[in-house]
């Protein structure tokens, strides 16, 4: 199964690699014809929204599921109607790394399910972002880092709960390519935890198509940082406007203390 | 008309649109986000506000003619359309949005219908604008050409 969605994922990313926004795209074929993609799942009520940042995170080369409720993430996750449980027979040998419970490859009731960052949005009717973070970390899937989205300016307080529970960041919407960076920032230092205990483990890092990758993806670090940069300065002309929000939400947005990135 | 004239007609018809205040940066994004592997990005992220937008305008004009006023059900009305308008940039109905939100909060019932009328003409205003922008940008593919990228210092 792992397989086949890395072939997909060669398939999708041959597109994008026409995107003219990636000059880099010759460096990073190499990568990418190894077929690991961090996986993004995406909850937002908005189907506007979805297709916004289904579009961001695709052509930041990752792989994307949306869906459009708490209810419906957490049953893609197999997370409904189960016992939150790492030990289910389904979930062991093919899937990857079933020994450690690291963010790249978490085992789970869909087996070979890998999902490395959740964005959710805060305020949707039913399951809010926050019920939904709040279910996640008490799962199997607490390892995964969260996002938190709100269109709103948020009262810090409501920020700041979200972040008490767990959360990585709560960002605004609508993001921009430039918010993608952080979001990679993240998703590597997932990745960093995830490479430590594969380390620890010869057997896994030979058996295992995503543990090669991980490996892989660690020393690439620096085309991918470079890739985020060039984002960035695609998106001179918005400089203004992102001066504007980084110092209104300054205050909204409580330092995320001792963010290692593995570089 | 050819090509060349045909680009600057629109290039000087969507800068306009933002001089005016109908679009803003954010609109820039989507553009910036569409590629030759989906080169109709921008028209579908336009058609699905449109089409969100005509549904919520009538749930809430709907909301708003009830003998007794859910407010909470108009707010999170507004709420919508204000994140769907404020993620395509049209940002004159996101302010539209904004303002009828305070009147929400406060009951406001004859505050609430004046914002919702005006809600419904930023929208039919920048609704037919952009549909004269994708129109123009249409014609502009069909006659072999290709649609410049705008770049605005904000």
């Amino acid at each position: 199964m792992e397989l086949m969605k890395s072939s997909d994922n060669i398939i999708q990313d041959r597109t994008q690699q026409q995107h003219k926004q990636e000059p880099e795209m010759q460096a990073q074929e190499g990568q990418q014809e190894q077929g690991h993609h961090f996986h993004v799942l995406a909850v937002d009520d908005s189907v506007i929204d979805r297709k916004l940042l289904e579009k961001l995170l695709k052509v930041s080369s990752y792989q994307v599921t949306c869906v459009d409720s708490g209810d419906k993430a957490l049953e893609y996750l197999g997370l409904l109607n189960n016992l939150d449980s790492d030990s289910t027979a389904s979930s062991s040998s093919s899937s990857s790394s079933s020994s450690n419970s690291s963010s790249c490859s978490q085992s789970s009731q869909r087996e070979g399910l890998k999902v490395n960052l959740i964005m959710t949005d805060f305020c949707m009717p039913g399951m809010s972002g926050y019920d939904l973070l709040k279910r996640l970390k008490g799962s199997s899937w607490k390892d995964v880092p969260v996002v938190v989205m709100s269109s709103e300016n948020v009262p810090s307080r409501i920020s700041i709960r979200c972040l008490e529970g767990g959360a990585e960041e709560f960002m605004l919407k609508p993001l921009q390519l430039s918010d993608l960076e952080k979001i990679e920032a993240y998703l590597l230092k997932s990745l960093h935890l995830s490479c430590t205990n594969i380390d620890k483990d010869d057997d896994d890092n030979n058996a295992d198509h995503n543990s090669d990758n991980n490996n892989d993806k660690v020393v690439n670090n620096d085309s991918n940082i470079d890739k985020g940069n060039n984002s960035t300065s695609m998106n001179n002309n918005f400089s203004k406007r992102k001066a504007l929000s980084s110092e209104d939400t300054e205050s909204r947005r409580p330092k995320i203390k001792g963010l290692a990135v593995a570089i | 008309m050819e090509v060349g004239q045909m680009q600057r007609r629109l290039v000087d018809y969507t800068k306009s649109l933002f001089m005016e205040g109908f679009l803003d940066a954010q609109f820039l994004q989507l553009q910036q986000l569409q590629d030759e592997s989906n080169p109709d990005f921008v028209v579908e992220v336009v058609s699905l506000f449109l089409d969100d937008s005509e549904k919520l305008l009538n749930d809430l004009t709907m909301a708003l003619d009830q003998p007794n006023v859910d407010f909470k059900k108009v707010d999170a009305h507004v709420h919508q359309l204000k994140g769907s308008s404020s993620s395509i940039g049209a940002q004159r109905v996101k302010n539209a949005c904004i303002a009828f939100r305070s009147f929400c909060e406060e009951q406001n019932i004859d505050a609430t219908l004046r914002c919702l009328q005006q809600v419904k003409q930023e929208y039919y205003l920048v609704k037919n604008k952009l549909e004269t922008m994708l129109r123009l940008e249409q014609q502009i593919v069909a006659a072999g050409g290709s649609i410049p990228m705008i770049e605005l210092g904000f």
